[in-house]
């Protein structure tokens, strides 16, 4: 069995979530016996392909044409058709970002197959691909395998797979090849414009690993550089919950709860958070939450990994006095 | 600047997918579907009717989401409008046990005999909710048109009624500018306008002040706070009805709790508390949450889960609070237009009643082709002649009585009333508006010198988070949801007046009466501010009638915010 990891990649940038694909398809090749290659799309993005031959892969295709820059989904699904018809891959993996998410799925239908999308884990069984998606905003999860012949298609949920546990090439690098496509301008209907951003410091908070949040204990807006020189120290985000951006302290963006963002980050800090159910929501995930509060009966605490009962502004700069030290020593 | 709205035409719009609203739209599709196939050409030429032209607007996310009470419903009004629904409708109870309790702290005592307004046998305990989205899909497959996450926002006034209703501009960012999804609301003309908005509808509260509609008597209100439980099983046997009075209600307030069992191990309790108490810093929703720790409640939910919350406001006016239920082109149905019978705790049957007698009186006036007063004020006539009249009628001072006399008084009011036919000492009983009866504070505490300074509030109640709960948590689980960036849907007239003189006079009730958690003043430049977090609010209505200033208007927000009162 061959899988085929199509990476993304945007403006010589990897989509970070690449990576954790490429992991999950060793794991999966791993248990079954197979090969895995990589695959990087786009124009000019040899340098790219040649950072993906370190990993361990059979071998790394370099899909190239002018007409792959920028993305356009008509363009990506002609190239990789011809792609898949030379490699023959049995799974076709992606990671599912936005971008999977526009072309992916007529992908599949163009070669009249179906997609399991979103995926947030895989196993084998007795030689068979299971994989596991949520349902009903992850209140469930479901077992589905593919029914009929190669090749299957399927995407993977954003942290399902660690991408840290991605094995290196045993002796140097893979093989880099390019692939040859025949790509006419005709194929493409949508004509890219420029890409913007919305907002002028767009964060995606689902993104970072460190993440530094702020309630009403902060009491107030002249407060907050305390916390943004803490989060500057442990390179982290900063994020609130619902009172601060309700006051507009903070933007939206940086809310977390029922009603702003949910996160999974490394390391969570709640300086000054009640921990209302609301808020607990969206963070809940975390892997260690650290609470910082006055108030030794906030229900913070009942979701705290650690928990200081103290005052945020004697514990802050002290904190953050000692990262920066132990960061410049 | 005009906005350029697009025009929908209807023959009929009824504003409201509650029991009455969908009962109205029902029975009309059927007595139109009844005309066709009898082959009867309408009189004047006019095209044929179609239940296609009738609009029903619902502002929840889907029908039924808005919905909610206790509930013991007579199914004499649902048996009238489907016949035989016991064998199709999968949301009810029969009524197994009536009790009545007299809660002091530590000790309930059962009232020596059950008064006959209480005595439930051949009713049902229902979800309101699973009974309204039975009921919508019904309409739906009757053909009548269901739009849902859709308010009526203003009326179209003309003439001496009303012509239609303009829905509520979608994308408006919090400063009311067009956002990119920006879509202005539609202006649905209607040969008849059918306001099914429920307790305080705020179109309603407009064309009653607007055309001075009002009876001898403001509407009074009451609130409901509700939770719904999944309890250890053998706690409370499906179909027992309970009813508390006393503590923790004092004998000043109007009010009492319930806990009715549900299948499944459910149990639907709460606690209803009138909303004209002297009290200003009173606070119902934590008197709800001490109520559950009396030993009888304890018992039921200890080691249960909570599933749900939820409040809205009850009409308790009666017949004297009813305003005239039509206008050129308009009528008013359900417990906006006062269907509720205050003494045996029940409104469903009444609503869906008057939805239907509603549609009949619609159904004539379509078919002659006039729909102004003079072929609409048939409404009120065919009501008189009804079961409404006979049962709202003795009733009628029921409870003014309480608001006079307080508990006992109120109860001794109430057995005259009894023997009389609802004439009882004095008939008809005024009453006045809920919120002028609040005591200001210095009165409350006699400290005359104190005042200068601004007050600061007691603490909130925080709740133990097993058996009781802090509003935030209760607002969570209301399931509650607003689009956050869109104009603020409580429009307070004068917020200087909140920052200023309700501080010293009042003590700003809001912060109390609010069962979600809405309003709330905080400290500013040595001052107050009022903070409203608009996206809290549960859509009861209380603020809009219990302010003490009169100065909080509560309109409908982007539709399809709202609670979500699965199962309530």
């Amino acid at each position: 069995m061959k899988i085929l990891v199509i990476t993304e990649q945007r403006q010589g940038k990897w989509h970070q979530t690449s990576w954790e694909a490429l992991a999950a398809a060793q794991q999966i090749a791993a248990e079954t016996g197979t090969t895995v290659v990589g695959v990087v799309i786009g124009k000019g993005v040899a340098p790219l392909a040649g950072e993906l031959a370190a990993a361990k892969l059979q071998e790394v295709l370099l899909v190239e044409h002018d007409l792959l820059e920028p993305y356009t989904p008509d363009g990506f699904i002609a190239a990789l058709v011809q792609v898949i018809a030379a490699a023959k891959p049995d799974l076709v993996l992606f990671p599912h970002t936005y971008q999977v998410r526009d072309f992916a799925p007529k992908l599949a239908a163009s070669l009249g197959k179906g997609m399991i999308a979103d995926c947030v884990a895989c196993r084998n069984e007795g030689g068979k691909l299971v994989f596991v998606r949520q349902v009903f905003q992850g209140k469930a999860a479901v077992d589905v395998t593919f029914a009929g012949s190669a090749p299957w298609f399927a995407s993977l949920q954003a942290g399902a797979f660690r991408a840290d546990k991605l094995v290196a090439h045993p002796s140097g690098k893979a093989p880099v090849n390019a692939v040859s496509l025949e790509l006419k301008p005709e194929q493409i209907r949508t004509k890219p414009l420029e890409l913007f951003r919305e907002a002028k410091q767009a964060v995606d908070l689902t993104q970072a690993p460190v993440i530094v949040a702020i309630g009403r204990g902060i009491k107030a807006q002249e407060n907050i550089p305390q916390a943004e020189r803490l989060a500057k120290a442990l390179d982290g985000e900063l994020a609130a919950s619902r009172p601060i951006c309700d006051e507009a302290w903070l933007p939206m963006e940086r809310q977390i709860g029922s009603s702003g963002q949910t996160v999974a980050p490394k390391l969570y800090l709640a300086l000054g958070i009640s921990g209302a159910i609301q808020h607990v929501v969206g963070m809940k995930g975390s892997r260690t939450v650290v609470a910082i509060n006055r108030d030794q009966n906030a229900p913070i605490f009942e979701v705290a990994d650690y928990g200081i009962v103290g005052d945020i502004f004697e514990i802050m700069p002290a904190l953050a006095e000692e990262l920066e030290k132990a960061k410049a020593g | 600047m005009t906005t350029q709205r697009e025009r929908l035409e209807a023959d009929v719009l009824i504003v409201g997918a509650g029991p009455a609203g969908l009962a109205c739209a029902l029975h009309l599709a059927n007595l139109i579907e009844k005309q066709r196939t009898a082959g009867d050409a309408s009189s004047s030429g006019a095209t044929p009717l179609a239940a296609e032209n009738i609009y029903v607007l619902e502002k929840g996310r889907e029908v039924g989401a808005h919905q909610l009470s206790g509930a013991v419903m007579d199914p004499r009004g649902l048996a009238e409008l489907v016949p035989g629904f016991e064998k199709t409708a999968p949301f009810y109870t029969p009524v197994t046990a009536d009790t009545l309790y007299f809660f002091t702290k530590h000790s309930a005592w059962p009232f020596p005999f059950l008064p006959p307004s209480l005595k439930n046998h051949g009713n049902y305990v229902v979800s309101l909710s699973r009974l309204v989205r039975w009921l919508g899909a019904l309409v739906e497959q009757s053909g009548v048109n269901l739009f849902t996450q859709f308010g009526g926002a203003q009326l179209l006034y003309e003439g001496d009624g009303i012509a239609g209703v303009i829905t509520e501009d979608k994308g408006l960012d919090k400063n009311r500018r067009p956002k990119g999804n920006y879509s202005p609301g539609y202006e649905i003309r209607a040969k008849v306008t059918v306001l099914a908005e429920g307790s305080r509808g705020s179109l309603t509260k407009d064309l009653v002040a607007r055309k001075k509609l009002d009876n001898v008597n403001p509407q009074l209100y009451a609130m409901g706070i509700k939770e719904l439980w999944e309890v250890q099983p053998g706690r409370i046997e499906p179909g027992v009805v309970a009813h508390t009075l006393g503590w923790p209600l004092d004998k000043t307030l109007y009010g009492g709790g319930w806990a009715y069992g549900l299948l499944d191990n459910r149990v639907s309790l709460g606690l209803v508390i009138g909303l004209d108490y002297a009290d200003p810093q009173f606070d119902p929703h934590e008197a709800f949450q001490r109520w559950k720790t009396h030993p009888f409640v304890r018992r039921i939910l200890d080691g249960g889960k909570l599933l749900r919350y939820g409040a809205k406001t009850i009409p308790e006016g009666g017949w004297y609070s009813m305003p005239r239920t039509y206008v050129d082109g308009g009528l008013i149905v359900g417990d906006a237009a006062s269907f509720l019978d205050s003494r045996r705790l029940k409104g469903i049957h009444m609503a869906i009643k008057s939805g239907m007698l509603a549609a009949e009186t619609i159904f004539d006036a379509l078919v002659a082709g006039d729909c102004s007063s003079k072929m609409l004020q048939k409404f009120p006539e065919k009501v008189e002649r009804s079961w409404i009249k006979k049962e709202l009628w003795p009733v009628r001072n029921f409870h003014q009585a309480f608001q006079r006399g307080g508990l006992w008084g109120g109860l001794l009011h109430a057995g005259f009333q009894f023997l009389t036919g609802g004439r009882g000492l004095v008939d008809p009983m005024r009453a006045h508006a809920g919120h002028e009866a609040y005591r200001k504070l210095a009165e409350h505490a006699a400290l005359a010198d104190e005042i200068s300074i601004p007050i600061k509030p007691p603490e909130r109640f925080q709740g133990d988070g097993n058996l009781t709960f802090d509003r935030l948590t209760d607002v969570y689980h209301s399931g509650t949801r607003h689009d956050d960036d869109q104009p603020c849907h409580l429009i307070v007239a004068d917020t200087n007046v909140c920052a200023t003189i309700c501080v010293t006079d009042f003590g700003n009730p809001c912060q109390y009466f609010c069962p979600a958690a809405v309003y709330e003043m905080v400290q500013e430049n040595g001052g107050w501010r009022l903070k409203i977090s608009a996206a809290n609010c549960v859509h009861c209505k209380t603020c809009d009638v219990a302010d003490p200033y009169q100065i909080i208007n509560w309109v409908v927000p982007e539709g399809g915010g709202g609670p979500n009162y699965d199962g309530m």
